[in-house]
C-alpha cells in the first residue's frame, strides 16, 4: 500500500478486551482519503467493536488512532461527529416522531438557526445529494432507503471526512441499492472516505477500492479489491477453505401438501400457490414486497380479507397462530429477539414453548420430559450451550436461532416457515442451518423460505416464487433460471 | 471473582429475608411485647387481606401487567358481597362476591384487549381508570354509606369464621392463604397454563407466534387477579365486620409494594408467589412494628412510600 | 408555492383528525345548547375557566415530562403539600419567601423523581405514585390531617382578584404560563430536545443532547409547577389541606393524554393539553349544571375518559391491523 492519496485514518495496534474475551488484538489498518474501504468478517470478528471504538462508544485499551492528522486518545460519539467521523448504524439513529429537517440537525437547534434555519439548511444539503425529500415530513413516514438518505445528509451536515456505513444494504431493494451506489460515488467524488461494512461480498466487490478482512479480533489482510477473488476472500474470513457455502440441494419433492388460494389483505392481492411435500420453496422479493405478510397470513398471525388453505387436500381454517400450529405449521419469525425468544428464560423453556402439551402428564408439566426434549434438540442441532438451563439471552445469534428451529422441529411440523433464518448469523452457523433444512425436508416436511440473500434462496430451493407489490409475479426453477431473470421479476 | 464474598451475595439475593430478620430483631429489643402469642396472631390476622390481593397482583406482574384496578375491585366486591348476604344467604353471597371480582377482571381484560393496549404502560392507565370507575360504582351502590355486618338479618357464621375464626392460635384466613398460595405456586410452576402466562409476560409476541393463545391468557391473568382481590375484600370485611365503599383505597400500592419487595420483577415473566408471601410478611411486620413503636399512621404511610420507592429502585439495580 | 399549500392543507387535515378532544368539546357545547341556558353565560364560562386554571397550569408542567417520555403522578400530593407549606411558612417570613420555599420543595421532589426515573431507570408511573403516597403522608403528618387556614389577606388576594380588565387573576396566570410553556417547547433548543428525547432517548443522547439532564429537568419543572399550583389553590380556598388533590393526578395526566399527548413520548404539545384538560373540566361543569349526583358524575367521568382513550387506541389499532 504505497502511493495513492493521503491517509485520513490510521489505526495502529489497537486492542480491546471485554471480560473473558479479547475482542480486538493489535489491529492495524489505514484508510485513504476519498476511497471506499470495505471491511468484511464473520460475526464476532471484531468489526463492530472497532467501529464503536472509532465512534467513541467504547474506549480502546491500547494502541493509537490518528484521524485527519490528529491523534485521538479518547472520544465521545458527539466529539467524533464534530471531528468529521460519522457512523451510520444498521438501526438508524433517527427520531421517528420528528421531521426530516429536525433529525438532520438533531441536538443543534441553535447552531442551525432555529426552526427556519434548520429547514433551509437541511433542504440545501438534501438537494446536494440529489434528494427531493421534504424536510417537513415525519421520519416515521419514510421508507428505509429514505431514512438512510437522511442519515447520510446528517453526516454531511457535520462536514464528515469519513463516513462509516454498517451493513447499509441489509434492508434495501435492488433499486435503492443502485441509488446508494450513486451516492457513495458522489461522496467519493467530494473526497469523503467511506468505510463499508457488509456481509454481502458482491457489494464489497462492486463498491470498494480496498478490502480489509477481519477474523477473531485480528486484521487478516488489507488489499485492493481488484484482483481479489471471492474464494480467496471467504478463505481469509473463515480461516479455512470452504468447498461450498451451501450443501447439496435436497431433492425429495413429492405431491401437493399446502395449497393457498385467493389470499387477500390490504397489502396482498390474490396470492395463490402450492407447496409440495419435501420441497423447499423460496419466496424472493424486495423488502416490503409482501413476503413476510404472505407467510404471516398463512400462519394466522395477521388478519386477512379472504384466504383458502388446503393442507393434504383438506380445506382448513387458520385464524390464529394456534390454529396454524395445530395444522402442522411451524413459524420461525424474522426478528429473533423480539418475535422469537423469551430472552430471560432458559434454553429448555424456549425449546418447549410450542409443545408444552407434549411434556404434560395429567395436570402437571413433567420437568424430566422437558429436560429430555431440550437435550434431544441440543444434541440434534448441536446447539452450543453450557446447559439446558442457561439463559437463552447469553447464547450467540446462531445458537439462539437454532433454539427456535428446535422448538418447531419438536412439533414435527408438516410445513416449516423460515423467515430470514440466517440473518446476522456467521458463515459456519449458516451452513449448519442449511443442513438442518435439508434434513427436515428429507424427513418429509416442506419448507417455505424467505431470504433477502438471493444466492441462499437460489442454492437451497427447489422452486422460487417472486413477489412484488403484494403479488406473485413469477415462478422459476432456480437450476435453470439466472439470478438476473429472477431479480427482474422480483422488482416487478 | 465468583467465589468472592459469598456472604455478601447471599445477603444480596435474600435481601427481603434479611430485612425481615433485622426488623424482628430491632422490634424485639425495643418492644418485648412483639413476641407474645397475641401479637403474633394479630400479625397473621393483618396478613390476610393484603396477602390475597398481592397474590393476584403477583400473577398480573408475572404476566407482564400491573393491575391497578384492585383498589376498586376490593371496594366494590366488599360492599356487594355484604349486601348480598341478606338476599342469597352466606354461601351464595360468597360465590357471588368471587364472581363479581372475576367479572371485573374480565372487564379489565376486555377493555385492554379491545383497545389493543397490551403493553404494561398502556394497561396501567386503563386499569387505573377502571379502578376509579369501580370505586365510583361502589359509592353509588351504597350511596356513600358504610355497611355493617351486625345489621344483617341472616346468619353470617361463615364470614365470622373467615374473618376471626382460629385453628389453635392460627387464624383461618392465614390457613386459607397458605392453601391458595400453594395452589397458585403449583399452577405457575407446574401447569401448562401457568407456564404460558409466564411466557406471555416475558415476551408476548414470541408467545403468540409460538401458538400460545395470548389473549385468553391475558383474560385469565386479570380474572385471577380480580377474583383474588375479591377474596381479599371478603376476608377484610369479615374481619372488621363493616364494608365501606372506600375500603380498597391504597390496596394497589400496598400490593405492588409487597410483590416488588418480595423480589418479583416488574419486567414480567419472572417471579413467584412464595416471594410475594415474604414481601407481604415484610410489609405487615413493618406496620406492626411501627404500631408497636407508636409511630403515627401518617408517618407510616410515609415509610411505606419510601419502602416502595426503595424496593423498585433495588429491583431495577438488580436487573441492570 | 403549490407544494407549500398542499403541505398546509395536509397539516390542517392532520390537526383536525387528531383533535378528537376538540370534537368532544364541540359536542358537549352542542348538547348544553338544548339542556341548560344558564350554561351559556359569560359568568359561567369564565367561572369554569377560572376553576380549570389550576389544573391547566399543572398539566402544562406534566406535558413536559410526558413529552420526554415520563409522567408524574405525584403532582396531586405535591399540590396539597406545597399549599400547606406556603401557609405554614407565612408565619415566619414574607409571603413571597413562603411561596418560594413551597416552590423549592416542589423542585426538590421533582429532583428526586427525576433521579429515580432518569438516573436509575425506574418506571415513572409507579415511582411517582409511590412518591405521591409519601408526600401525602408528610402532608397529613404535619397538619395532623386537619385543614390549615391562612390568615393573610394579601395571600388570599393572589388567586381571588381581578387585576386586569376584570379577568380573574388565575386565568391571566394560566394564559401567561401557557404562552411561556408553549414557546419553550416550540421555539427553544430545550423544547425541541424534549421532543427528541421522548421520540428516541438513545438517539437523542448519541446526537449530543444531554438527554438525562434535560429529562431530569422536566421532572423538576413539573414538580415546581405542581407546587406553584398548590400555592394558588390554597390562596383560592384560603386554606391548605392534605385532602386536596386526591384525584388530581389522574385527571391531569388523563387530560394530557385525552388531548393527544402520547405516553409513548415525543408527541403532543401545550395546546393539545389545554384542550384535553378543558374536556375534563367541561364535563364536570356540564354534569353539575344538569344536577347529576356526585357519585354518578364520578362514574360518568371515568367512563367518558375511558371511552376517549379507548377510541384513540382503537383507532391506532385499526390503523395497524387494517387488512
Amino acid at each position: 500500500m504505497t502511493g495513492g492519496p493521503e491517509i485520513i485514518l490510521s489505526i495502529k495496534d489497537v486492542s480491546k478486551s471485554f471480560p473473558g474475551v479479547k475482542a480486538l488484538d493489535h489491529v492495524s489498518m489505514e484508510v485513504r482519503k476519498g476511497v471506499v474501504h470495505g471491511i468484511v468478517g464473520e460475526n464476532g470478528a471484531g468489526k463492530s467493536t472497532l467501529m464503536k471504538i472509532l465512534s467513541g462508544v467504547y474506549e480502546k485499551d491500547e494502541g493509537t488512532i490518528v484521524f485527519d492528522g490528529k491523534t485521538v486518545e479518547r472520544t465521545t460519539p458527539v466529539q467524533a461527529l464534530r471531528s468529521g467521523l460519522s457512523i451510520i448504524y444498521q438501526e438508524f439513529s433517527l427520531v421517528n416522531s420528528m421531521t426530516v429537517g429536525e433529525n438532520i440537525f438533531l441536538g443543534r437547534f441553535r447552531e442551525a438557526g432555529g426552526m427556519k434555519g434548520t429547514h433551509r439548511k437541511a433542504k440545501a444539503l438534501l438537494e446536494s445529494i440529489g434528494s427531493n425529500l421534504s424536510t417537513r415530513q415525519y421520519v416515521s413516514e419514510l421508507s428505509t432507503s429514505e431514512k438512510q438518505m437522511v442519515e447520510i445528509t446528517k453526516a454531511l451536515s457535520f462536514d464528515s471526512k469519513l463516513i462509516i456505513m454498517d451493513e447499509p444494504s441489509s434492508s434495501l431493494t435492488e433499486d435503492e441499492m443502485k441509488r446508494l451506489g450513486a451516492i457513495i460515488r458522489e461522496l467519493k467524488g467530494r473526497g469523503i472516505s467511506v468505510i463499508y461494512i457488509s456481509h454481502k461480498l458482491d457489494e464489497i466487490f462492486e463498491y470498494c477500492d480496498y478490502v480489509t478482512v477481519m477474523r477473531d479480533g485480528h486484521v487478516i489482510d488489507t488489499r485492493p479489491a481488484e484482483g481479489l477473488s471471492r474464494a480467496e476472500m471467504i478463505t481469509m474470513m473463515v480461516g479455512r477453505a470452504i468447498e461450498s457455502e451451501y450443501p447439496e440441494r435436497p431433492r425429495c419433492v413429492g405431491g401437493p401438501l399446502l395449497e393457498v388460494k385467493g389470499l387477500n389483505t390490504r397489502k396482498l392481492h390474490d396470492i395463490s400457490f402450492t407447496l409440495n411435500r419435501g420441497e423447499i420453496l423460496g419466496l424472493v422479493g424486495l423488502v416490503g414486497a409482501g413476503r413476510t405478510e404472505i407467510v404471516r397470513a398463512i400462519y394466522g398471525a395477521d388478519r386477512v380479507r379472504s384466504k383458502h388453505i388446503r393442507i393434504n387436500g383438506c380445506e382448513v381454517h387458520i385464524a390464529s397462530p394456534m390454529d396454524g400450529k395445530k395444522h402442522g405449521i411451524g413459524f420461525v419469525p424474522e426478528d429473533r429477539k423480539m418475535q422469537g425468544l423469551a430472552l430471560p428464560f432458559s434454553v429448555e423453556r424456549n425449546i418447549s414453548m410450542a409443545t408444552l402439551s407434549k411434556i404434560r402428564k395429567g395436570l402437571f408439566l413433567n420437568p424430566a420430559l422437558e429436560r429430555e426434549m431440550a437435550q434431544r434438540q441440543i444434541g440434534e442441532l448441536s446447539i452450543k450451550t453450557p446447559s439446558p438451563t442457561t439463559v437463552v439471552e447469553s447464547l450467540s445469534g446462531g445458537n439462539q436461532q437454532k433454539c427456535i428451529i428446535g422448538r418447531w422441529l419438536e412439533t414435527q411440523p408438516k410445513i416449516l416457515i423460515l423467515d430470514e433464518p440466517t440473518r446476522g448469523i456467521d458463515v459456519g452457523a449458516k451452513y449448519e442451518i442449511y443442513m438442518l433444512m435439508k434434513k427436515a425436508v428429507e424427513q418429509g416436511s416442506a419448507i417455505l423460505l424467505i431470504s433477502s440473500e438471493l444466492p441462499e434462496v437460489l442454492n437451497m430451493s427447489n422452486r422460487v416464487l417472486t413477489v412484488a407489490n403484494g403479488r406473485i409475479t413469477g415462478e422459476f426453477d432456480p437450476e435453470r433460471a439466472s439470478a438476473q431473470e429472477i431479480m427482474n421479476m422480483a422488482i416487478g | 471473582m465468583e467465589g468472592r464474598l459469598p456472604i455478601r451475595r447471599f445477603v444480596q439475593n435474600n435481601l427481603v429475608l434479611m430485612t425481615i430478620l433485622l426488623l424482628v430483631l430491632v422490634t424485639v429489643l425495643a418492644e418485648p411485647k412483639f413476641l407474645t402469642v397475641g401479637n403474633l396472631g394479630n400479625i397473621m390476622n393483618q396478613f390476610g387481606p393484603l396477602s390475597f390481593v398481592s397474590l393476584g397482583m403477583t400473577i398480573a406482574i408475572i404476566g407482564g401487567f400491573i393491575d391497578l384496578s384492585v383498589a376498586g375491585i376490593v371496594s366494590l366486591s366488599a360492599v356487594f358481597t355484604l349486601s348480598m348476604i341478606d338476599v342469597l344467604g352466606q354461601g351464595g353471597a360468597l360465590v357471588c362476591g368471587l364472581c363479581a371480582g372475576a367479572v371485573m377482571g374480565l372487564i379489565n381484560a376486555y377493555v385492554i384487549i379491545s383497545c389493543g393496549a397490551l403493553t404494561q404502560a398502556k394497561a396501567l392507565f386503563i386499569t387505573y381508570g377502571l379502578s376509579a370507575a369501580y370505586s365510583a360504582i361502589a359509592l353509588l351502590y351504597t350511596d356513600g354509606a358504610t355497611q355493617h355486618m351486625s345489621y344483617l338479618t341472616r346468619p353470617v357464621t361463615l364470614f365470622k369464621a373467615i374473618g376471626s375464626g382460629k385453628i389453635g392460635f392460627i387464624p383461618v384466613s392465614f390457613v386459607l392463604f397458605l392453601l391458595v398460595m400453594g395452589l397458585l405456586h403449583l399452577f405457575l410452576t407446574r401447569m401448562q397454563t401457568g407456564r404460558e402466562i409466564c411466557l406471555t409476560g416475558a415476551n408476548m409476541t414470541a408467545a403468540s407466534l409460538a401458538g400460545i393463545p395470548v389473549k385468553r391468557r391475558v383474560m385469565q391473568i386479570f380474572v385471577l387477579s380480580g377474583m383474588l382481590s375479591a377474596l381479599g375484600a371478603i376476608v377484610l370485611f369479615s374481619r372488621i365486620t363493616t364494608a365501606s365503599p372506600l375500603l380498597g383505597a391504597d390496596y394497589e400500592t400496598n400490593a405492588i409494594l409487597a410483590v416488588v419487595v418480595g423480589g418479583t420483577s416488574l419486567a414480567g415473566g419472572r417471579g413467584s408467589v412464595v416471594r410475594t408471601m415474604l414481601g407481604v410478611m415484610l410489609v405487615t411486620l413493618l406496620s406492626n412494628c411501627m404500631n408497636l413503636l407508636g409511630i403515627s399512621t401518617y408517618l407510616q404511610a410515609v415509610c411505606k412510600g419510601l419502602v416502595l420507592i426503595l424496593a423498585i429502585w433495588l429491583d431495577r439495580r438488580r436487573v441492570k | 408555492m403549490s407544494t407549500n399549500k398542499t403541505g398546509f392543507a395536509n397539516k390542517a387535515l392532520r390537526i383536525v383528525g387528531r383533535q378528537k378532544a376538540l370534537m368532544a368539546i364541540l359536542l358537549m357545547l352542542l348538547v348544553m345548547l338544548f339542556f341548560d341556558t344558564r350554561f351559556y353565560t359569560s359568568y359561567n364560562l369564565l367561572d369554569m375557566l377560572n376553576s380549570a386554571a389550576i389544573l391547566e397550569i399543572m398539566a402544562f408542567g406534566v406535558t413536559l415530562t410526558i413529552i420526554c417520555g415520563g409522567c408524574d403522578f405525584s403532582i396531586g400530593s405535591m399540590m396539597s403539600l406545597s399549599g400547606i407549606i406556603a401557609i405554614k411558612m407565612m408565619a415566619y417570613m414574607p409571603i413571597a419567601c413562603a411561596i418560594a420555599v413551597a416552590v423549592l420543595c416542589g423542585a426538590l421532589v421533582g429532583f428526586v423523581n427525576g433521579f429515580l426515573v432518569v438516573q436509575q431507570k425506574t418506571e415513572p408511573f409507579i415511582i411517582t405514585l409511590g412518591m405521591g403516597m409519601l408526600l401525602k403522608g408528610i402532608a397529613q403528618q404535619i397538619t395532623d390531617a386537619h385543614p390549615v387556614p391562612a390568615s393573610n389577606l394579601s395571600f388570599m388576594k393572589i388567586a381571588n382578584t381581578r387585576a386586569i380588565a376584570g379577568i380573574p387573576n388565575l386565568i391571566v396566570i394560566m394564559v401567561v404560563m401557557m404562552i411561556l410553556f408553549h414557546c419553550v417547547l416550540r421555539y427553544t433548543s430545550f423544547g425541541r430536545n424534549c421532543y427528541a428525547i421522548g421520540g428516541d432517548y438513545n438517539v437523542a443522547s448519541m446526537s449530543g443532547i444531554k438527554a438525562a439532564r434535560i429529562k431530569w429537568a422536566t421532572f423538576v419543572i413539573c414538580g415546581m409547577t405542581a407546587a406553584f399550583c398548590g400555592v394558588l389553590l390554597s390562596s383560592k380556598l384560603n386554606t391548605g389541606s392534605s385532602i386536596y388533590g386526591n384525584t388530581t393526578a389522574l385527571s391531569v395526566n388523563c387530560g394530557c393524554v385525552v388531548g393527544g399527548t402520547s405516553f409513548a413520548g415525543g408527541i403532543g404539545g401545550i395546546p393539545q393539553t389545554f384542550v384535553g384538560l378543558l374536556v375534563i373540566q367541561l364535563l364536570e361543569n356540564c354534569m353539575n349544571m344538569l344536577g347529576i349526583n356526585a357519585y354518578v358524575q364520578q362514574v360518568c367521568e371515568g367512563i367518558i375518559i375511558l371511552l376517549i382513550l379507548w377510541f384513540d387506541s382503537y383507532a391506532q389499532k385499526r390503523k395497524a391491523e387494517t387488512v
